[in-house]
C-alpha cells in the first residue's frame, strides 16, 4: 500500500537543505548572543547555596561598592515595578528573584549590573545572603508525604481549568493528581493467571542546547514600550506572560527571536525574560543576561521519575488489567510539569488493548532545580517502564518480545486507554517494520567467553498536547515574490524550511524562494509555542491554510484587475495589472485549533485526546562485555509513524538526533545532587554523547504513513525517536546477560553490579 | 571570571623572567585546556598567564644520537599523534592518542601542559611513567632531568618548582619492548580515563623480563605496581601467572572512588584490564615496543 501522497507541485517531499544552512555553517547567522545595544547592561545573577531556607539577609553594601559595578539587585527592588513578581505557565509559583524564601540551590536570588560582564561576574562574590535552613526534600516519592513543604500555599495560574481546585492548598508538594480508570483493575488482577509489578526509575537530566539561555530587554518607561530579544522557543507565551506581569498590553511588548542554538523544552515560557525586563525597567537601560553551561543546570531539566506498574496477565500473554503510579520530580517550581503529568498520564499504560486500566499520575514539589518540557514531555519515562516491563513479561512466560507485542497492540479503531479511538497510528506497521529490519524471525548469534550478545525492540507513542493554536501570515509582493510570517521557532529542527516548502506547494513556487520571518510578535502572528512536536501539524495547517488564502485572493484581484480569476500567469502580471505599475501586497492569514474534548474529571476519559498520534521504537543489538558491564551498541534502528514526511532528509536528521540524545540519557547522563546542590554541571563531567558513542550501525525510517488531519498527511516528529531507546537497548541487555535493570542511567558499573548480584543469587541459590 | 594579563613568551628565557616563584597567580600555560576548565569552574584565577605555545624551539620531534625520542614540550597532542617518528619509535604513544580527549582538544593541547597539570585521570602520565620516559626541566638554575613517576607528588602537585618549565620529554629506545596501554572510560568514549592499565615488558623465551606496569587514575598519582612486577619477573607467561598477577594486583590496589567509578567497581577493573593488557602484551597485536 501506498499512502503517500503525491506532490502536485513536487515542493512536498522534496530534500532540500534547510534554508538557513549556509549561514549557520559560514558563522553568519545571527544569534542573540552577538546582540549589544547602546548603554547595554550585563548581567550576572547570584545563587543560592541551600537547598531550601527563609531569607533572613542579603547583603549587597560589598558588591556595590566594586568598581565598574552599575547596581545590585534583589526581589524588594523589583517589588516596587512589580509589585507581583511572579510567573510560570501552570503555577504563578516562581519569583523573578527569590522573596523570603529560597527552594532549591542555584535558584537567583541578587543580581549585579554592569557595563562588563566580567566585573558583574566577579562582584557577585562580594554578595553575602543568610539563611535560615529548612529541611529539604529531593525524592518524588518522599515528597508525596514530607513535612517539608515546598510552597507554603500553591497558586495555580488561571490558564489551565484542572488546576483551580488546588488554588490556596497548604501543607501539600502535589502540584496536579490525575486519575484515569477504565474498567475494573483490582477484579483483573483477580482473574488473571499471573500479576506482575515492577518499579521502575528515570535520573534527572538536563537539555543542554549547545547555546546557553540568554535574553535582552530594553524597557523604554516613556512610551511603556519593552522590546525583548531572546532565544525562546515561545515568543507569544513570553509577550502575554510579561504583559500580565507588567500590567501592560501585548502591544506594549515586543518579542524578538533571532536563531536559536538549540531548545529541546529547555527555553520555553518565562525562562530570562522576566527577569532582564524588570532589571532594564530599574537601570533604565538595556539588559542582558547570557547563562554559561553551568548556569543551564539551575534553570530547568528533565523530571526524574518513579513509576509503580502492575500488569494481569493471561498466560497466553494478554494483558488484561494495568494499573500505573508514576510520581514526577518536578522540582522546586512547577514549570509545565503539570502538563507532562497529565497528558502523558493519558498514555501511562502504553500502546496496548488493555480492557482494565487505572493511572495515577502525581506531580511533585521538591528542593531540586525545576523539571519541565524535554523532548518527548515524559512519554521517554513512561516508555521506560512499560516496554521494560512487557519484556520481563514475555522472560517468564516464554514468549517471543515480538509475540507479546503483537498480543497486546492497540489497532486502529479501538478505544486507547481514554477512550479516544485510535486513528492514524501505524503501531503495527512500525513494530512489524522494525521486525523486519532486526531481521527477527532469524535466531540471534550468541557469542561464547566474556562478551555477551543481545537484541532488543521496544514501542512507545504519544498524544501530542491539545488544544494550542498556531496563525501564520503569507504575504505577496508585487513582483510575486512571497513572504511567510509566523511564531515558531526554527531552533535548529528544520521548521522554517519545511513551512515554506508547504507554502511553495500551495502557491506553486519554489520552496528555496519563500522568505520566512523570524519570530517577533510586532509582525508575526501568534503561536501557542513549538513544543512537543507541535509545529509540522499545528502551524503546518495554519500555513497552508494561510498559503490558500492567499491563493484564493490572488484569484479575485486577477478577476477585479480584469484577467479572470483562473488567471495563470505569474502573480506579478495579476499586481502590474490592477496597480498600473509594480505595487501593492496582498496577504492571507490562516489560524488553526484542533478539536479536543477535555478529560472528564470523575475517571479522566476522553472520546478525543489529542488531535494526532506519534509512534516510535527502536530495535538494538548490543554486546555486554561481563566482566565490566561495559556495553557496545552494534546496530540501533529507530522507526517511525511521522505520517508523510514533508522533508524526509531533514526528518531524518530529527530521528538521528533525537535517538542519540535518548542514548545519552539511558547510558551515560545524570545530575549528581550532593544536598540539592549539583556536583557535576559541566560537560566535563556530566557527559552527552559524542561521535564514537554512537551506536556502529544507526539506522532511521520513517515508514508509510498519512495522518488525515494532518497538512499534506503530515504530523510531528521531534520526539518520537527518543521514545524507545532506553528500553531497547535495556532489554538487549536482558537478552545478553539476563539482568533485569531498572534504573537509568545503565552505567557500566550499574550492569556489572546487576551481573555480580545475579551471579550472587545464583550461586546462593 | 575576572580579567588577567595573558602574555605570549616568545622565547624559553623571556618566559622564565616573567614568572615569579613567589606569586602563584602568574602562571605558565601550554595549550590551556585544562587550566580553562579550572578557571571556568572557579578553581583558579590567574592574574597573569605566560603563553609557551608559540616558543619554536619547544615545539619539535625528533631523536638523539642515541636513540632516545625527544619530544619538545610545546607539541600538541596531534601532532605527536600524527608523527610517523613517534610511530615508528612508540606506536603506543600514537595508539593512545587516538582515544585521548578529541580531536578539538588535541589540536590544543600541548604535551608539556598534559604532564605537568597533575590531574591523576589523565592517560599520558601513566604510560610514558611505565615507558621509563623522563622530562627535561629548564629554570634559571639550569636543567634537570626527571623520571615522569617521580614528576608527581601528589593530587595536582607536581615536582616542579613555580619557576621551572617542561622543556622536552625524553622516551628511552624500546628496544622491541612490547608496550600496551589500555583505557577504560566509564562515561562518554572521549572521557578521562576511570582507569588507565600502562605497561612495558619483553618476552624472552616465553618468560616475562623487564616487567613495567603502572596504573593511572585510582590514585593521587600514577601508581606503578612493583609487587607485581616482581611477580611477574623472569615467570612463565601462561596463564596461571596472568590470573596470579592480577589476583596480586586487585588485593594491593586500594583506590579512592571517584565520579568515574566507585572504588570496588575499580578494583574489579584493575583485575579485568591488566589480564588484558598481559594477553595483548602476549599476542603483541601491535605491541611490540
Amino acid at each position: 500500500m501506498n499512502a503517500r501522497i503525491q506532490s502536485q507541485f513536487g515542493e512536498i517531499g522534496r530534500k532540500i537543505s534547510r534554508l538557513e544552512a549556509k549561514s549557520k555553517v559560514t558563522g553568519k547567522a545571527k544569534y542573540t548572543h552577538h546582540l549589544k545595544l547602546p548603554g547595554m547592561l550585563y548581567a550576572k545573577v547570584f545563587r543560592s547555596t541551600v537547598a531550601h531556607g527563609r531569607i533572613i539577609k542579603v547583603d549587597v553594601t560589598e558588591a556595590k561598592k566594586v568598581e565598574g559595578v552599575y547596581d545590585v539587585l534583589i526581589s524588594v527592588d523589583i517589588m516596587k515595578f512589580i509589585p507581583e513578581p511572579y510567573y510560570g505557565p501552570a503555577f504563578l509559583d516562581q519569583p523573578i528573584l527569590a522573596i523570603d524564601k529560597v527552594r532549591y540551590v542555584g535558584e537567583p536570588v541578587a543580581v549585579v549590573l554592569s557595563t562588563d560582564p566580567h566585573i558583574a561576574e566577579y562582584a557577585t562574590q562580594f554578595i553575602e545572603a543568610e539563611y535560615e535552613e529548612l529541611p529539604a526534600v529531593y525524592d518524588e516519592l518522599e515528597a508525596m508525604t514530607s513535612k517539608a513543604i515546598v510552597h507554603d500555599e500553591l497558586r495555580p495560574s488561571g490558564t489551565f481549568p484542572d488546576l483551580k481546585h488546588l488554588m490556596g492548598k497548604k501543607n501539600t508538594n502535589i502540584a496536579l493528581d490525575y486519575h484515569l480508570k477504565r474498567g475494573d483493575v483490582e477484579q483483573s488482577f483477580k482473574d488473571a493467571d499471573f500479576v506482575f509489578e515492577h518499579t521502575f526509575k528515570t535520573q534527572q537530566v538536563m537539555h543542554t542546547p549547545l547555546e546557553p539561555m540568554v535574553s535582552l530587554a530594553d524597557v523604554n518607561l516613556n512610551e511603556q514600550h519593552v522590546t525583548i530579544y531572546s532565544a525562546t522557543q515561545s515568543p507569544s507565551f513570553v509577550r502575554l506572560e510579561i504583559a500580565r506581569l507588567l500590567g501592560w498590553s501585548e502591544n506594549q511588548v515586543r518579542v524578538i527571536v533571532p536563531h536559536l542554538g538549540g531548545g529541546f523544552g529547555a527555553k520555553l515560557y518565562i525562562k530570562l525574560e522576566a527577569l532582564v525586563t524588570a532589571l532594564s525597567m530599574i537601570a533604565g537601560k538595556p539588559v542582558k543576561l547570557s547563562q554559561t553551561m553551568e548556569e543551564q543546570f539551575y534553570t530547568i531539566t528533565k523530571h526524574p521519575t518513579t513509576f509503580k506498574i502492575k500488569s494481569a496477565v493471561n498466560k497466553s500473554g494478554k494483558i488484561i488489567g494495568r494499573r500505573c503510579d508514576v510520581w514526577w520530580n518536578g522540582g522546586a517550581y512547577a514549570d509545565i510539569g503539570p502538563r507532562v503529568t497529565q497528558k502523558s498520564g493519558f498514555t501511562a499504560a502504553g500502546p496496548y488493548d488493555i480492557e482494565n486500566v487505572e493511572i495515577e499520575s502525581y506531580a511533585l514539589y521538591t528542593n531540586r532545580p525545576p523539571s519541565g518540557a524535554l523532548r518527548g514531555f515524559g512519554i521517554p519515562q513512561l516508555v521506560w517502564a512499560y516496554e521494560r516491563q512487557i519484556d520481563i513479561i514475555a522472560h517468564e512466560l516464554s514468549i517471543d518480545p515480538l509475540e507479546i507485542r503483537r498480543i497486546n497492540l492497540l489497532k486502529n479503531g479501538r478505544p486507547q486507554a481514554t477512550g479516544t479511538i485510535m486513528k492514524d497510528a501505524a503501531l503495527d506497521l512500525v513494530l512489524e517494520r522494525l521486525a523486519t529490519r532486526m531481521n527477527w524471525s532469524s535466531t540471534h548469534p550468541k557469542r561464547n567467553g566474556s562478551i555477551k550478545s543481545g537484541r532488543g525492540i521496544a514501542i512507545g507513542f504519544k498524544a501530542s498536547v491539545a488544544p494550542t493554536t498556531s496563525t501564520a501570515l503569507v504575504t505577496i509582493n508585487a513582483d510575486g515574490s512571497c513572504i511567510l510570517s509566523m511564531s515558531s521557532v526554527d531552533m535548529g529542527q528544520g521548521s522554517d524550511t519545511a513551512m515554506a516548502q508547504i507554502v511553495a506547494e500551495v502557491l506553486h513556487l519554489k520552496s528555496e524562494n519563500i522568505r520566512v520571518v523570524n519570530p517577533d510578535t510586532d509582525s508575526t502572528p501568534y503561536d501557542m509555542a513549538t513544543l512537543g512536536s507541535r509545529s509540522v501539524f499545528h502551524m503546518g495547517n495554519a500555513v497552508k491554510l494561510a498559503a490558500e488564502d492567499a491563493k484564493n485572493k490572488l484569484k479575485l484581484l486577477a478577476k477585479d484587475a480584469g484577467l479572470g480569476e483562473d488567471y495563470a500567469g505569474p502573480f506579478s502580471d495579476i499586481f502590474t495589472k490592477k496597480y498600473g505599475m509594480q505595487a501593492g501586497t496582498l496577504v492571507g492569514f490562516g489560524a488553526y485549533i484542533p478539536s479536543y474534548t477535555p478529560p472528564d474529571k470523575k475517571d479522566g476519559s476522553t472520546t478525543n485526546a489529542t488531535p494526532f498520534w506519534m509512534v516510535g521504537a527502536t530495535g538494538v543489538e548490543l554486546e555486554v562485555d561481563s566482566e565490566t558491564g561495559h556495553i557496545n551498541i552494534l546496530k540501533m534502528i529507530n522507526i517511525v509513524d511521522c505520517g508523510n514526511p514533508l522533508n524526509p532528509a531533514i526528518v531524518e536528521t530529527q530521528l538521528s538526533g533525537a535517538a542519540i540524545m535518548q542514548v545519552g540519557f539511558s547510558l551515560t547522563e545524570i545530575m549528581k545532587l550532593d544536598n540539592g546542590q549539583v556536583t557535576n554541571a559541566s560537560f566535563s563531567d556530566y557527559k552527552i554523547p559524542g561521535f564514537n558513542d554512537i551506536p556502529i550501525a544507526f539506522e532511521n525510517e520513517m515508514i508509510d504513513s498519512y495522518q488525515s488531519n494532518g497538512p499534506f498527511g503530515a504530523k510531528g516528529v521531534g520526539e518520537s525517536a527518543t521514545f524507545g531507546v532506553s528500553p531497547a537497548i535495556a532489554n538487549a541487555i536482558q537478552d545478553a546477560v539476563g539482568v533485569s535493570l531498572s534504573e537509568l542511567p545503565m552505567t557500566p558499573e550499574s550492569i556489572f553490579k546487576a551481573i555480580k548480584n545475579q551471579h550472587n543469587k545464583r550461586a546462593g541459590a | 571570571m575576572k580579567s588577567f594579563d595573558f602574555f605570549e613568551a616568545p622565547s624559553v628565557e623571556i618566559a622564565l623572567d616573567s614568572l615569579d616563584v613567589d606569586d602563584l597567580q602568574i602562571r605558565p600555560q601550554g595549550g590551556g585546556t585544562a587550566l580553562m576548565l579550572m578557571m571556568k569552574s572557579g578553581v583558579y584565577q590567574p592574574s597573569k598567564l605566560v603563553s609557551l605555545r608559540g616558543i619554536k624551539e619547544l615545539r619539535d620531534i625528533r631523536l638523539s644520537q642515541t636513540g632516545e625520542l625527544i619530544i619538545g614540550s610545546m607539541t600538541s597532542l596531534s601532532e605527536i599523534e600524527h608523527s610517523e617518528l613517534v610511530r615508528s619509535h612508540a606506536p603506543v604513544i600514537s595508539d593512545t592518542m587516538k582515544r585521548l580527549a578529541n580531536v578539538r582538544v588535541r589540536n590544543i593541547a600541548r604535551l608539556g601542559g598534559a604532564l605537568a597539570h597533575g590531574d591523576p585521570h589523565m592517560d599520558l602520565p601513566p604510560l610514558l611513567s611505565a615507558l621509563g620516559a623522563t622530562v627535561i626541566t629548564i629554570s634559571k638554575n639550569g636543567r634537570r632531568s626527571i623520571e615522569v613517576i617521580d614528576l608527581y607528588k601528589g593530587y595536582y602537585e607536581t615536582a616542579l618548582k613555580a619557576d621551572e618549565l617542561i622543556e622536552s620529554v625524553c622516551i628511552p629506545n624500546l628496544n622491541n619492548s612490547r608496550c600496551v596501554y589500555l583505557k577504560c572510560t566509564t562515561r562518554s568514549a572521549e572521557d578521562w580515563p576511570a582507569l588507565g592499565v600502562a605497561l612495558k615488558l619483553k618476552i624472552i623465551n616465553n618468560h616475562f623480563i623487564d616487567v613495567h606496569i603502572v596504573f593511572g587514575s585510582i590514585g593521587e598519582v600514577p601508581l606503578e605496581m612493583k609487587q607485581v612486577q616482581d611477580l611477574l619477573e623472569g615467570k612463565h607467561a601462561s596463564n596461571d601467572t596472568l590470573d596470579a598477577a592480577c589476583e596480586l594486583a586487585y588485593s594491593l590496589v586500594e583506590p579512592s572512588g571517584d565520579a568515574l567509578g566507585s572504588a570496588e567497581y575499580k578494583k574489579e577493573l584493575v583485575k579485568v584490564y591488566l589480564k588484558r593488557a598481559l594477553v595483548q602484551a602476549i599476542n603483541h597485536e601491535g605491541a611490540v615496543k
